[in-house]
């Protein structure tokens, strides 16, 4: 049996804002049926008792992956890669405005 | 204003949070190069500080060693085990859309740092301090409906040293981050120019009238030690205030308005943000080995606090001894002297001198202590010609000017400018003669007891001998001819 979660309207909002999305009213709702879905699927893992394991964050078992501190060229100039931006003004890229 | 008496009721707790910008070449994760101070905007910039898609951010093993030296200079040892998180929010000048932190691992965990205010010794303790990659500068021209981002300082290595809330007034908190920008350049883990902004403070300020601590405000990016001290003296009002008119302090973070001196509200604890860490699984823990430990511990400097301590020995009050620590190649400078077996007088002597007329110069912009010219020898020569009375004092002054400016021996300085002392009796003596024959009415007052006409004669003594007579001798001199 699935716990059920319910997630709200003003849940939906927050999670779209911090991820600045724009959702429409029907996205909203279609989106909170389907997350508290998921949610309900992590309910349900929670479940299983995992207090003496570790979390799994690494699964090469490297450790100290480390470089010289000496400048490289990667290939791609400063140029070339302000051509992603989505606009750029005197080297600078430009964004909608943001509170200052 | 809030009196002083309602002011005693209250007491003040204050923890800082320190970001000190590491002194390496490239960044913390891209081997972009990392000085750009006068670089003109996106010019040290990849891939791997833009966020392209399938970047590899490969840690700077520069960066962690300087990690390593700031646990040492923070009175502990580094972490055997750490490692990099994500902290996600949204933001132009951060274009992965999360900053590399270290959030639950740490590479320091404690430490303390000893300060001293109004002579009495302080202790403030280090909660943690962790590695991460500062994001890049946004500007926001007036008037116009945009902003514009320089990723030049995305992922500038960096270290943010987090107190324990152990101090209790602007003093100890500006006193304990003058201390924490010594260690730092002391043990060359930054440049620390507060100029460019190497290093930044953010203050939780809380006031309480019992043990219980009050609600924090967090005022951030306060950029020089004068600033911090303000912005304290200003949050204890403000937050006092609130407090006297029964009204609450709200949990937010201020900023600092250098102009108007005072703080103000950015944003309230409501819009705080969810930061969603989590391990980065692009970047495989830091594992130190005791060797690699061992290896940075032994190559550590002298920290403020024993250089200090040695030039207290000298006897020198204690402004000079501040010059001295917070003037790295003046310092050097003294404890080479020092080290090279020089009289304990002479080094006091000459840091007397660096203190006062070679600081002055440094102050008027005539030289900077990077090209004053420093030299051993030709200071303890100066310093030796003093102590013997082969120059007076104002004399030796003026040939330290020159010497540090320009360079050269003291004694052809000296012999240059005309300004070696006689102390030679024989010769002296015929200027006394000379003196006293042509002072007819000051020598029958001396004769007399009068101990101010013995002062006019050696200056006539002064005079006639260019300066070069030695004075003490002079008087010695009148006195016998005299008697």
């Amino acid at each position: 049996m699935i716990p059920m979660v319910k997630l709200s309207h003003e849940d939906v909002l927050k999670l779209a804002r911090l991820a600045r999305l724009q959702l429409t009213d029907s996205e909203v709702t279609q989106f909170s049926g389907e997350i508290s879905a998921i949610l309900g699927y992590v309910e349900q893992l929670k479940s299983v008792d995992v207090d003496s394991l570790m979390p799994t964050s690494q699964v090469t078992g490297l450790t100290n992956v480390m470089r010289k501190d000496d400048m490289q060229n990667y290939g791609p100039t400063p140029a070339d890669l302000l051509k992603n931006a989505p606009a750029t003004k005197d080297g600078h890229i430009k964004v909608n405005r943001m509170l200052a | 204003m809030i009196s002083a008496e309602i002011r005693k009721k209250y007491t003040v707790t204050i923890g800082i949070e320190c970001h000190v910008q590491l002194k390496t070449k490239t960044k913390l994760f891209s081997a972009a190069g990392n000085d750009s101070r006068e670089a003109a905007p996106n010019t040290h910039i990849s891939h791997i500080d833009l966020g392209m898609p399938g970047a590899l951010p490969v840690l700077n093993e520069a960066a962690v060693e300087l990690g390593m030296k700031a646990a040492f200079a923070l009175g502990t040892t580094p972490q055997k085990f750490s490692e990099f998180d994500r902290k996600h929010y949204f933001y132009p000048d951060l274009p992965t859309g999360y900053q590399i932190t270290q959030f639950y691992h740490p590479i320091i965990i404690g430490g303390e740092v000893r300060i001293e205010v109004d002579g009495q010794e302080k202790i403030v303790k280090i909660h943690e301090a962790h590695l991460e990659a500062d994001a890049g500068k946004s500007i926001h021209p007036p008037g116009k409906d945009y902003s514009l981002v320089d990723l030049n300082r995305a992922g500038t290595p960096l270290l943010e040293i987090v107190s324990e809330p152990d101090m209790h007034s602007a003093e100890e908190a500006k006193v304990y981050a003058k201390e924490l920008y010594l260690r730092m350049r002391y043990a060359g883990v930054s440049e620390a120019n507060m100029y460019y902004g190497n290093m930044r403070f953010d203050v939780n300020l809380s006031v309480s009238t019992n043990d219980v601590l009050g609600t924090r405000s967090e005022t951030k990016n306060l950029n020089s030690f004068r600033s911090i001290e303000r912005a304290i003296e200003f949050e204890t009002e403000r937050q006092i205030e609130l407090f006297e008119k029964g009204e609450k302090v709200v949990q937010e973070t201020r900023g600092w308005d250098d102009a108007k001196q005072r703080t103000f509200t950015q944003r309230s604890k409501e819009e705080a943000h969810d930061y969603r860490y989590m391990p980065d699984p692009d970047i495989p823990p830091l594992v130190l080995s005791d060797e690699m430990i061992e290896k940075v511990r032994s190559t550590m400097p002298a920290l403020p606090g024993e250089v200090r301590e040695k030039f207290m020995g000298l006897q020198l009050d204690s402004s000079s001894v501040d010059t001295l620590v917070e003037e790295m190649p003046a310092g050097r400078f003294v404890l080479t002297l020092l080290d090279s077996g020089c009289k304990t007088a002479d080094v006091k002597r000459v840091a007397n001198w660096l203190t006062s007329e070679v600081q002055a110069l440094v102050a008027n912009d005539k030289i900077s202590w990077e090209t004053a010219k420093l030299d051993v020898a030709n200071f303890k020569q100066l310093a030796e010609m003093t102590s013997s009375n082969k120059v007076s004092s104002t004399g030796a002054k003026a040939i330290l000017i020159d010497m540090v400016q320009i360079g050269g021996s003291p004694a052809e300085i000296a012999e240059a400018k005309n300004l070696l002392q006689v102390s030679d009796e024989d010769e002296i003596n015929d200027i006394v003669k000379q003196v006293l024959a042509e002072n007819p009415k000051a020598a029958e007052d001396v004769r007399n007891g009068e101990a101010k006409a013995i002062g006019f004669l050696v200056g006539q003594i002064m005079k006639a001998s260019k300066g070069q007579a030695n004075p003490s001798v002079a008087q010695d001199l009148i006195k016998k001819q005299l008697n």
